[in-house]
């Protein structure tokens, strides 16, 4: 050993702790930076110098390498749970939003509006020939019926949001991925050429398929060659630097327009349970059903409603009246689908009367309406134009799908009760609400006219009051269309079941939360900076390297008292 | 908020710090939600909050509606009650006063100026129920019934009539019940006569659009279907009947049920309906559990009929609707609409020509529309049609115009069958001892009869025939108009006549002291159809007070206490309705009150608690403050030197 390898020891020592102090300092420099991964210095003591047998000298110390304190296992579980408190967070906040829409459990809900207008149909009962109570329950239909239209606009838009939504996180996930497949090719690049690990290319990709993960569940597959392979479900998005891409796709399922993701290369869907996206698609689903369900609702009421309205009289009958509904052929039996009834009749007979206004005096004819499929003879829109053109005093006639019913004189009018077929509710003729579902419910524009059409009795009599009593039952009747449940019942349901559903997702996004925090934890533990422990690293590798200058210096005595004694 | 599991061996800087930023968040999302809570004062601040409780508030929230529903309609129902009740104590009030009036001009000491200025009186009380039985509330005619569009009572040239009607409006006034707010008018002015309803079962045939709702089926009551199970002995099949709007529905079900041989069809009888076999078949139809289908519809056949037998089933008792054709009336038989009939009422007379009469709506409208103040309607059981006197103080009168109408229907006011006891208004025919009538023969002679024993028109008619013993009178019923007719046929040149025996009454009663025509003698019709009531008892006080007929006053005087009788009733009844009325009102809010209660428990803040626990979560955000600013500022960093 000679004084220049003892130098060289201390050259070593300098080298090495310059480097460890710069690794300490790009740690204390990336205290705060959530991606980072904390890197520690590998020194090994370099290979001994045999100075006689048996007697081996040390020769310092080398560098092997700068290690990312990292646990991959722990970062797969920990994405996992990034995607899931993602998930629970979407659903959480958009179902809070559709919560709120319905505005439940105060003084101005759909289901306190659908107290007053049945109340109105009550207390329309009690003095069953008052216009005035009549143009309440009309005013009060206008109401109701605004407000489901306002439901529906709102449940609308925050589905159009949702897939509004999907559109702009799809953008990014794809940025990402082609991002993550980037940094794949240059890990490649860097690693393949020293063989080391470059630290902060695996940051960045590390840190890159975090940020997919809050959008969509994605799994790894660590590679020889220092890439990561993605996978979406089973399905791979990236291989090696190979990125097959996210892109979204328009299309229309159960008649709603929704937009869904697929790869972009070839188109093939991806199956995505988790992250923002997969929270997205659980809430969309959601927001579907309770537009499905407030349409039903809508549909129940409209339909149920009007016939017992249709069977119902009011102080005075029509002279004309229109339906409001269209058939599409009206050569088709009227529960053919093809004829393009919202509504179906069924089998069954309704009784039309005649009112001569000078006389008083009424004829009543039964209209059957022949839906049995048998025999060939079933109901058509035209067959009933015609039996109705048949009847004396009247004229049954069809414009643009709509049927017709009008007097042959001025002295007469028409009205109508025992439709057992729901037949006169289908088309449309004297009904009290139009439209089909929630978006299109509306009150008849004839009876906020002229209120005396709007029918309160049901035997025919002015001041009967059956239909407006049967009617203000209504909301509390179970229904055949909602499997037995009342419009009130089907309406708590919804919002009961939206309530828990918001409720479930609070609950799953603390727990989600929670799991993300444990998990945040424990990769902290292992990669994150502690500046107290960075401190105590530099003071030992300042000394270190105070101690290694200290041996150069006494190096450099040794060989100047050497070189003094020549 | 999320634990940080402890145990770990390092704690970076990151962790410290995003530890203290979670904590302090967590807790400041929890504080917003308390202050939320006291300001709003409401726990449920929305259902997602509790999903649980808040289907509760919401079904409270929804009782409480409907009960405000309820409790406006007990309001209206009690406010109308009470104004019946008021005003049927205004009615008793004048009705006792004109029965003072009438017991006090009975006397022979009341001279007749004295009874005319007392029929002034009269008049008043007369205008004054008027005035009561048109009464409004609200607008609704409280004694108008379900036509109380329109004052209800109208005079009449014959009397007051009532164009009211007979069914009392009612309202909901709990989740299940419904309760009367009106009275009906005829249970308290007695309008509309009672004895008029047709006698005959006018039951029609049915066809394959009769409708299932207008069967009364075989208890009567209305048939309900659901399924029944059809077996023709070897196999059988459940035939769901509940969507069956006709009976040819019902037959086509039963024909698709694909139980093999076994044909359903219309009876030829035309009221029922009929299973055929095709070979030899055993025919069984059973009701499934709780259903009465096959009961009602006449076809129950628990035990198996004999091979190849047709099970004809019994009559499914068709309805009668206003739609019914005249000519299915009578199981198929039809009614004479070729003669029509007459109605008589008062001084007015018509005949209801039924020429282009098809359904029963157009008998009711010629009848409606005749003018003479008779009102038709179909009984309650759909199993006849009555023609009611809705004019008090005349007399209304049913025949025949030469044909059997009025018979066919039950509703000739006078048959050979009618019970002589009837006649006269209930009070009879009165005989005298031995002979009762004489007949002179157109030849000279005469005969009597003693029509002692008699019980119906048809005795006095046999009996008439039986005295004659066939010397050419001939006793019969009419055949225009109601009465007995005497024919003789004796021949000589003397006229016909015929005369009381024995001072009887029995002539008079039974109508028979009208003038002959020719040979013929027509009897009058002694059985009118008359309605009383407060308005023509009242009428009868007065023309009994201005005629001076002390008769007269003491049979008005009755009937007006018959009257106050039937108003007192009535107003017992109102008086407990209206307790019953009150007793809801007042249960109904007892419920609110609960209910209210119960809705606030889950509903409002409990401040107690939630004071608490801000204060709690106040201490808690300080404390992370507090030990997070505390960690952050120590570092080794300030202590090397």
């Amino acid at each position: 050993m000679s004084l220049s390898g003892i130098l060289n020891i201390g050259q070593k020592a300098l080298a090495l702790q310059q480097s460890a102090i710069q690794v300490t300092g790009n740690n204390i420099a990336n205290a705060g930076n959530a991606d980072y991964t904390r890197q520690t210095l590998g020194a090994t003591p370099s290979k001994d110098q045999q100075i006689g047998p048996g007697m081996y000298i040390g020769t310092g110390v080398d560098l092997t390498g700068i290690t990312r304190q990292v646990d991959e296992a722990l970062l797969g579980r920990l994405r996992g749970s990034i995607s899931d408190d993602e998930s629970a967070d979407t659903v959480q906040q958009w179902l809070g939003r559709v919560e709120s829409t319905f505005n439940e459990l105060t003084d101005d809900d759909l289901s306190t509006q659908m107290s007053t207008f049945f109340k109105g149909w009550s207390n329309l009962a009690n003095t069953p020939q008052d216009n005035g109570l009549r143009q309440v329950v009309i005013q009060n239909g206008m109401s109701l019926a605004g407000n489901f239209n306002d439901l529906r606009v709102q449940l609308g838009n925050l589905s159009m949001d949702v897939n509004g939504r999907v559109d702009g996180l799809a953008t990014d996930a794809n940025g990402l991925a082609q991002q993550i497949a980037n940094l794949n090719a240059q890990i490649v690049e860097a690693e393949g050429a020293s063989g080391g690990s470059a630290n902060g290319l695996r940051d960045a990709r590390d840190a890159a398929i975090n940020k997919l993960s809050a959008l969509i569940d994605v799994k790894t597959i660590p590679q020889a060659n220092g890439t990561l392979n993605v996978y979406v479900g089973s399905e791979p998005l990236i291989i090696n630097a190979d990125n097959r891409g996210i892109a979204t796709k328009k299309e229309v399922v159960n008649g709603v327009q929704t937009t869904s993701l697929v790869f972009k290369r070839d188109g093939g869907s991806l199956n995505i349970t988790s992250g923002q996206l997969g929270g997205i698609v659980t809430v969309r689903q959601q927001i579907t059903d309770v537009i499905d369900q407030t349409d039903a609702l809508a549909k129940n009421l409209i339909f149920e409603l009007n016939k017992l309205h249709a069977s119902g009289q009011g102080l005075s009958g029509y002279t004309t009246v229109t339906g409001t509904n269209t058939v599409d052929d009206a050569t088709l039996a009227l529960n053919d689908p093809a004829a393009g009834l919202d509504f179906t009749p069924t089998n069954g007979s309704f009784v039309i009367h005649v009112k001569d206004k000078t006389t008083g005096l009424e004829s009543s004819t039964l209209m059957q309406i022949d839906l049995d499929g048998l025999n060939g003879n079933d109901t058509t829109l035209n067959s009933l134009a015609a039996s109705l053109s048949g009847v004396n005093g009247v004229q049954g006639s069809i414009s643009g799908g709509k049927l017709t019913i009008a007097t042959t004189s001025s002295n007469l009018e028409v009205s109508f009760s025992q439709d057992s077929s729901g037949a006169l509710a289908a088309l449309g003729i004297n009904n009290f609400f139009t439209g089909t579902d929630a978006n299109t419910i509306g009150v008849n524009s004839s009876l906020a006219a002229k209120p005396s059409l709007l029918a309160a009795s049901k035997n025919g009599e002015p001041a009967d009051n059956q239909t407006a009593i049967a009617i203000s039952q209504l909301e509390t009747t179970g229904l055949k269309g909602l499997n037995g449940q009342s419009l009130n019942d089907a309406y708590q349901s919804t919002v009961t079941q939206v309530a828990v559903a918001a409720a479930n997702a609070k609950t799953n996004a603390a727990a989600a939360s929670s799991v993300h925090d444990t998990l945040m934890a424990q990769r902290e533990m292992l990669s994150g900076v502690s500046l107290d422990e960075e401190a105590i690293n530099l003071m030992r590798q300042q000394r270190a390297f105070q101690g290694a200058a200290r041996l150069v210096s006494a190096v450099d005595e040794l060989m100047r008292t050497l070189l003094s004694i020549t | 908020m999320a634990i940080v599991p402890t145990g770990l061996a390092r704690v970076s800087s990151l962790l410290r710090s995003n530890t203290t930023s979670q904590s302090i968040t967590a807790v400041q999302q929890q504080l917003l939600e308390i202050q939320n809570e006291l300001a709003t004062g409401k726990h449920l601040t929305a259902p997602s909050v509790n999903p649980g409780d808040s289907v509760i508030a919401q079904q409270l929230r929804k009782s409480l509606e409907l009960n405000q529903s309820y409790a406006a309609n007990l309001k209206s129902a009690n406010s109308k009650l009470s104004e019946v009740d008021s005003t049927l104590a205004d009615l008793t009030d004048l009705l006792q006063q004109a029965q003072n009036i009438a017991s006090q001009n009975v006397g022979s000491d009341v001279t007749p100026d004295a009874r005319i200025a007392a029929a002034a009186v009269i008049d008043s009380i007369y205008s004054q129920a008027m005035s009561i039985a048109n009464k409004q509330s609200g607008g609704v005619y409280l004694f108008g019934g379900d036509r109380s569009t329109t004052a209800p009572y109208v005079d009449t040239a014959g009397g007051v009539q009532f164009v009211g009607g007979n069914n009392q409006l009612q309202n909901t006034v709990s989740d299940q019940q419904t309760s009367y707010f009106t009275v009906n008018g005829t249970g308290v002015f007695g309008a509309i006569s009672s004895q008029v309803q047709g006698t005959a079962n006018l039951t029609p045939t049915i066809t394959s659009t009769t409708r299932i709702d207008d069967l009364r089926g075989t208890s009567g009551g209305g048939v309900k279907l659901s399924s029944i199970v059809v077996g023709n002995g070897s196999t059988s099949a459940t035939v769901d009947l509940s969507g069956a709007k006709s009976i040819g529905d019902v037959v086509n079900l039963i024909n698709q049920a694909g139980v093999s041989g076994v044909t359903a069809s219309i009876a030829s009888n035309g009221h029922s309906l009929q299973l055929a076999a095709s070979g030899s078949e055993t025919i069984s139809v059973v009701d499934t559990a709780n259903g009465t289908s096959a009961y009602e519809l006449g076809i129950l056949q628990t035990t198996p009929a004999s091979a190849g037998a047709t099970v004809t089933g019994t009559n499914v008792n068709a309805g009668i609707t206003p739609l019914t054709t005249l000519a299915s009336l009578r199981d198929g038989a039809g009614i004479d609409t070729v003669n029509g009939f007459t109605i008589s009422n008062g001084g007015t007379s018509s005949v209801i020509d039924l020429s282009g009469a098809v359904t029963v709506e157009d008998l009711l409208n010629k009848i409606n529309s005749s003018n003479t103040g008779a009102r038709a309607e179909i009984n309650e059981s759909g199993t006849g049609i009555n023609v009611l006197n809705a004019t008090q103080g005349t007399d209304l009168r049913i025949s025949e115009n030469g044909g059997t109408t009025a018979s066919d229907m039950g509703l000739r006011s006078l048959t050979p069958s009618t019970a002589l006891a009837d006649l006269n208004g209930g009070k009879g025919v009165q005989f005298a001892a031995g002979n009762d009538i004489t007949i002179t023969r157109t030849d000279g002679t005469t005969f009597g009869v003693d029509l002692d024993g008699s019980v119906t028109i048809q005795d006095v008619i046999n009996k008439i025939n039986t005295a004659d013993g066939g010397n050419g009178t001939t006793a019969s019923f009419s055949t225009t108009g109601n009465g007995i007719a005497i024919t003789d046929t004796a021949g000589g040149g003397g006229s016909m006549a015929l005369s009381a025996a024995n001072y009887s009454n029995a002539p008079a009663d039974l109508g028979l002291l009208a003038t002959p025509v020719g040979n013929v003698l027509n009897g009058a019709d002694t059985n009118p159809i008359r309605s009383n009531g407060v308005f023509s008892n009242l009428a009868k006080l007065r023309a009994g007070l201005l005629s001076s007929d002390t008769a007269k006053i003491t049979e008005a005087a009755e009937g007006l206490a018959t009257d106050q009788g039937r108003v007192v009733i009535v107003r017992g009844t109102t008086g407990a309705k209206l307790q019953e009325l009150t007793n809801r009102t007042n249960r109904l809010e007892d419920q609110n009150v609960a209910t209210k209660s119960l809705l606030s428990d889950l509903e409002d803040t409990n401040y107690t608690e939630a004071i608490s626990k801000f204060q709690t979560l106040q201490t808690q955000l300080q404390a992370a403050m507090q030990a997070g600013a505390a960690q952050m500022r120590l570092s080794l960093l300030d202590f090397l030197g």
